[in-house]
């Protein structure tokens, strides 16, 4: 009988938004199929479900004919599912060999592992993959490639028929990423289902036979590989043509004098790095997640340790110790993750806005609820927020209106924010909500704060930013201007031959 | 390699300064030594050992169980009126022993099923054991006169060497075997050292810590009958401190706190190390009051070790 | 949310009427005689000193478990102070800042080595219990002051006790401090989320070294207090009242996830509690069993604190 994997009907909501609207589709074996969509289109959430990681509200999962319900990932591995997360699962203190068999080491007559046994396996399937790792490193020595390498050694070792890959060539370079290709070309010659999410279009149209486009929890349509081209993708993902977007923004053009001057920063991630940000300026940071982006900013914020090097505001030297001075200083930090550092989830849309103004609103020591009260109706409406009232908790707002309260946050008419810091603000927010946060930093450049916008999606950062400095590995390589960016030209800057290939083993 | 390495020097060199306690200990008073003190330390390390067998697995798994001192006191109580009520005593031992088990499948329950936070729910349960024990004994020792069962507890090997050490010992090589050598036991490590990667990797967290729990309360009901037997009575006192005692000593021996390190050899070494201490303390005539507190502090220390130890261990695994 | 939270109060004072009305009937009336009730006012001053200091901490997510400890330690050390002839208010404010002492070194266990709160409050617990009896060679010491045993055992019209006024005021005031301040908001806000309280421009290091202190402060406080009432420090002190302060702050709706709750939650928590406690001696329960129901009732406050967690997170 021939293999297929199909979805019924499925369907999954998180507190504040329909993460999948009625998914259907079928895979069929022998055929890579690609799942494509912009950050929180709801690939990821598909593929959790997939994995037996989190159950949907509806809908089933039919293997070749047979109807699943995984209620754990154990469900899921028994009937032959992998999943390759783009966050690697590993237990770094562990070796590679118990790594690639964790959950099933071969074990001896005794029921004691045999050990022989498991290096020789691991060591037989390290050849296949053409690799010269020693099984038995520990994987948190291994750099982030090869740790990714490990993780699709452990889905192929289980033999699954279905395997999924979400973002595996992310932190892989030219050869491993052809390896890479060599295997999938196998499995798909043994007749497995391979599932493949990417954002390189490039690698769609190399390895992958059929295409599923989502957009915002639904899909929009199914594509034949060899029958579309890459306009009419994005046209499908993007939900009209791509460009108009940033094309429409209405800009700022009038730049002010220096406003942060970063010369030599080091600290333990970041490398003599340099650069400046002038009043009114949008400037970007691009790079391969990791190169350090965040870093350099939570330096700046006063989180990060400084080891050497020396900032300069409006001329005057600064280095804070605690991101209170760095507030008190006039900067703002929207960071990476915002329900881990952003937002206080359990509480009001008010308690969010209100943070840091808090001895602003202050008379006699006691809080001035009537004052809070405004400033957060003034955000809702300003960013126009939607939710009934500011006592709505946090956690039950879509992302994009959360992302509106950590703006309205640190642009309350009660703050004077002169550097405002955003980092990756628009992951996992619908595409007219990005619009919109577009247009607002705009906006804030016009008033003349100075904008660091990090992105790792390459059309916004040039898109939206003056001008865009590109960072490898702690370093900057290269800064772009605006008139001259391109996606190559930044690609070139953010990756070269040497980026992630320093190696299998730490010596 | 080098991690390994680690590992293994931070036992060498905790071994270095056990030997050197045991020294300076002996320097003060040479009976330290003697034939008599190093029975008694051992048969005190037996108990305690038994304890932080079961605390050593949890540990790894980053779990923590601080009703193990209350399972083992209700154990002891328990075997007591078992034999008192005629059961022979290898009956009753295997029933005490599954009565432990059910102590620990009610830790389980509430930790696992109903979600609770792991040290509270095990505190909570701590002081309803502790309460029953009170209540059957109406805070008295229960006498145990069947001398059948006391060979359990003071039966010697050579004349030194307890039969209760002698169970320790067999105990921490079989789960030392266990967490090296099987499959569960790598998911025990795995579990501790990310939960999420071992829940992917169709490992079961939850039942591995439920198991995990079930075993310790077994094995702290078995350390409380054991000690019943070396004392020939139940005491209603026994094992106020046995879960931090067992803390301390897989601490002391480089089990983490945080969960997935830590190794049975180095409980034992920390088991000897706190008995050694303890012993000393005791030897050399430093009050009663202040080996409390003495001992409190080996255990703040203990953990500030396992704190740098940590980091050393992340910076290890970190490349440059 | 407000709602919630609203029908929970509401069902915790549908309990403790439950509860109170059950013990009357129970004892024949003797339960709400003037007598007990001053009984039960009474038990309540230490436990809502200690709810006090423990709730704060569980609202920013941490917890203490060396409260009773340091209590003792601290009373102790006043009675000691006492009996050298040391006047009363120096031996009062050396107490207080020893409780304050022992705190911060919580903070520091907590804040600077990163030690989980409970470990590093068990550990410090461990070496306090050792410190009361080392103070009086393990016996207890008699207090003669009549300003100590005035605090503990006076009483406003020859019925309300004085140190009653003292706990509940306190109770007022702490909930007004969380409830209307920065400091308090802040106390919310990192037991919410730490790291994005400080990337807002809070000092969750700086609000969880006040909490820890604080804490200490009132349990030493507490200790003292009891020790006037008995006219004695001995070596078990308030060590038995520490678990009864941190399931009276889990009754009264704070959780052990941090966030959230309030005085006023702690406060009926209390009542609940200590009603639960006094009634059983009143109908004549062996001592014993209340050990086991103390602890099943921290286990109950537990599992209802899960089941409210949990539909918060459905809504």
């Amino acid at each position: 009988m021939e293999r297929y994997l199909e979805f019924k009907g499925i369907k999954k909501a998180f507190p504040g938004v329909q993460a999948l609207k009625e998914i259907s589709f079928r895979a069929e074996g022998g055929r890579v199929l690609a799942l494509l969509g912009e950050n929180g289109a709801g690939k990821s959430t598909l593929l959790k479900i997939l994995a037996g990681d989190l159950s949907a509200d509806e809908g089933d999962i039919i293997i070749s004919g047979k109807k699943q319900n995984f209620t754990s990932p154990f469900d899921a591995i028994k009937a032959g599912v992998s999943v390759i997360y783009q966050e690697r699962q590993m237990i770094p203190a562990m070796s590679v060999m118990e790594n690639i068999f964790a959950g099933a080491l071969p074990k001896n007559k005794f029921g004691f592992i045999d050990k022989p046994r498991l290096k020789r396996e691991a060591q037989e399937i390290i050849s296949k993959f053409g690799l010269s790792i020693d099984p038995t490193t520990p994987v948190g020595r291994l750099s982030v490639a090869y740790q990714q390498m490990v993780e699709i050694m452990k889905a192929y070792r289980r033999g699954s028929d279905i395997i999924a890959f979400d973002e595996p060539t992310a932190s892989l370079a030219e050869a491993e990423i052809s390896i890479l290709f060599k295997i999938i070309d196998e499995l798909k010659r043994e007749g497995k289902i391979i599932i493949y999410v990417s954002h390189r279009m490039a690698e769609i149209f190399q390895i992958t036979d059929d295409i599923v486009v989502f957009k915002d929890g639904a899909l929009v349509k199914t594509f034949v590989t060899a029958q579309t081209n890459e306009q009419e993708l994005i046209r499908a993902m993007v939900g009209r043509e791509i460009g108009d977007t940033y094309a429409n923004l209405s800009r700022n053009t009038v730049y002010g004098d220096t406003l942060l001057e970063v010369k030599n920063l080091v600290t333990k991630k970041v490398k003599d790095v340099s650069f400046t940000l002038r009043k009114g300026e949008i400037l970007g940071f691009a790079g391969l997640v990791g190169a350090g982006r965040t870093e350099v900013v939570r330096a700046l914020f006063g989180v990060d340790k400084i080891i050497s090097g020396e900032i300069f505001l409006e001329g005057k030297p600064i280095a804070f110790k605690s991101p209170t001075e760095a507030v008190a200083a006039g900067l703002a930090l929207c960071p990476e993750d915002r329900k881990e550092q952003g937002l206080v989830l359990y509480r009001s849309i008010r308690d969010n806005v209100s943070i840091p103004v808090l001895s602003k609103i202050c008379r006699f020591f006691f809080l001035d609820r009537r004052a809070e009260a405004e400033l957060a109706d003034n955000a809702v409406e300003k960013y126009s927020i939607k939710t009934p009232d500011t006592d709505k908790i946090v956690a039950e707002l879509s992302g994009g209106n959360q992302q509106k309260v950590i703006l309205g946050r640190w642009t309350s008419e009660k703050m004077t924010t002169r550097i405002l810091i955003l980092d990756e603000p628009t992951k996992g927010i619908d595409v007219g909500t990005k619009a919109e946060i577009y247009q607002r930093v705009c906006d804030f450049a016009k008033q003349g704060i100075g904008v660091i916008f990090i992105s790792s999606e390459l059309p916004e950062v040039i898109g939206v930013s003056d001008r865009i400095y590109v960072m490898r590995e702690g370093r900057i390589t290269g800064c772009v201007d605006r008139a001259d960016a391109t996606e190559e030209k930044i690609l070139s800057l953010a990756m070269s031959d040497t980026a992630v290939t320093d190696g299998g083993e730490a010596k | 390699m080098s991690f390994k390495k680690l590992l293994r020097s931070s036992n060498t060199a905790l071994l270095i300064i056990t030997v050197a306690v045991i020294l300076l200990f002996y320097s003060f008073n040479q009976s330290f030594l003697s034939l008599e003190n190093i029975r008694n330390i051992m048969n005190s390390m037996s108990f305690v050992g038994v304890l932080a067998v079961g605390m050593t697995m949890l540990l790894i798994c980053g779990e923590v169980d601080l009703s193990s001192g209350a399972i083992a006191c209700f154990g002891g109580v328990v075997v007591a009126l078992l034999i008192n009520a005629g059961i022979p005593w290898v009956i009753a031992l295997i029933l005490t022993i599954l009565f432990g088990a059910a102590c620990g499948l009610i830790n389980a329950l509430l930790i696992n099923k109903l979600g609770f936070m792991n040290f509270i729910a095990t505190l909570g349960l701590m002081s309803v054991f502790q309460g029953f024990v009170t209540v059957i004994t109406q805070n008295k020792n229960i006498q145990i006169p069947t001398q059948s069962f006391w060979v359990l507890g003071s039966t010697t090997l050579f004349n030194v060497i307890p039969l209760p050490f002698i169970i320790m010992l067999v105990l921490m090589i079989a789960y030392s075997i266990i967490l090296s050598n099987t499959g569960f036991g790598r998911s025990v490590y795995m579990c501790g050292g990310n939960r999420r990667a071992a829940r992917l990797s169709g490992i079961n967290p939850k039942r591995v810590s439920s198991i995990l729990y079930i075993n310790n309360g077994a094995l702290a009901a078995l350390a409380g009958a054991v000690l019943a037997a070396r004392m020939h009575t139940a005491s209603p006192m026994t094992g106020g401190s046995g879960a931090l005692d067992a803390i301390t000593a897989a601490v002391l021996g480089g089990v983490s706190f945080l969960g997935g390190a830590g190794k049975m050899s180095g409980c034992f070494i920390g088991i000897l190390l706190l008995n050694v201490f303890n012993a000393g303390l005791t030897a050399v005539g430093f009050p009663p009051y202040w080996q409390i507190v003495a001992r409190g502090s080996l255990l703040v220390l203990a953990l500030c070790f396992d704190f740098v130890g940590t980091l050393a261990r992340r910076r290890a695994l970190e490349r440059e | 949310m407000r709602k919630i939270i609203r029908t929970k109060m509401f069902a915790l004072f549908l309990l403790l009427a439950a509860i109170v009305i059950i013990y009357t009937v129970l004892s024949d009336g003797a339960f709400v005689s003037p007598k007990n009730i001053r009984n039960i006012l009474q038990s309540t001053t230490v436990v809502s000193l200690l709810t006090i200091g423990a709730g704060t901490l569980m609202i920013a997510g941490h917890i203490d478990l060396s409260l009773g400890g340091i209590g003792t330690m601290c009373a102790m050390l006043a009675a000691y102070l006492l009996r050298v002839g040391v006047p009363w208010y120096i031996a009062l404010i050396a107490a207080l800042a020893m409780g304050g002492i022992c705190g911060a070194f919580n903070a520091i266990l907590v804040n600077e080595l990163r030690l989980q709160s409970f470990i590093a409050t068990l550990a410090t617990a461990a070496i306090t219990q050792g410190f009361a009896p080392i103070i009086s060679q393990g016996k207890q010491i008699d207090i003669y002051d009549p300003v100590f045993k005035f605090l503990g055992g006076g009483r406003f019209l020859n019925y309300v006790p004085y140190s009653l006024i003292i706990s509940l005021l306190a109770l007022l005031v702490y909930g007004i401090v969380l409830k209307n301040t920065k400091f308090g908001r802040g106390v919310y806000l990192i037991g919410g989320n730490p790291d994005a309280a400080r990337l807002g421009g809070l000092r969750p290091k700086r609000i969880s070294y006040a909490l820890f202190i604080n804490a200490g402060c009132l349990s030493a406080l507490a200790g003292i207090l009891l020790a006037g009432r008995l006219q004695t420090a001995n070596t078990v002190g308030i060590t038995n009242s520490q678990f009864a302060g941190i399931t009276a702050a889990i009754l009264g709706g704070i959780s052990f996830g941090g966030g959230t709750g309030g005085m006023g939650g702690a406060l009926i928590g209390i009542l609940i509690l200590n009603c639960f406690n006094n009634g059983m001696t009143v109908i004549n329960v062996s001592p014993y069993w209340q050990t086991i129901a103390s602890g099943a009732l921290l286990l109950i406050a537990l599992t209802v604190d899960f089941l409210s967690a949990r539909r918060r997170l459905k809504t």
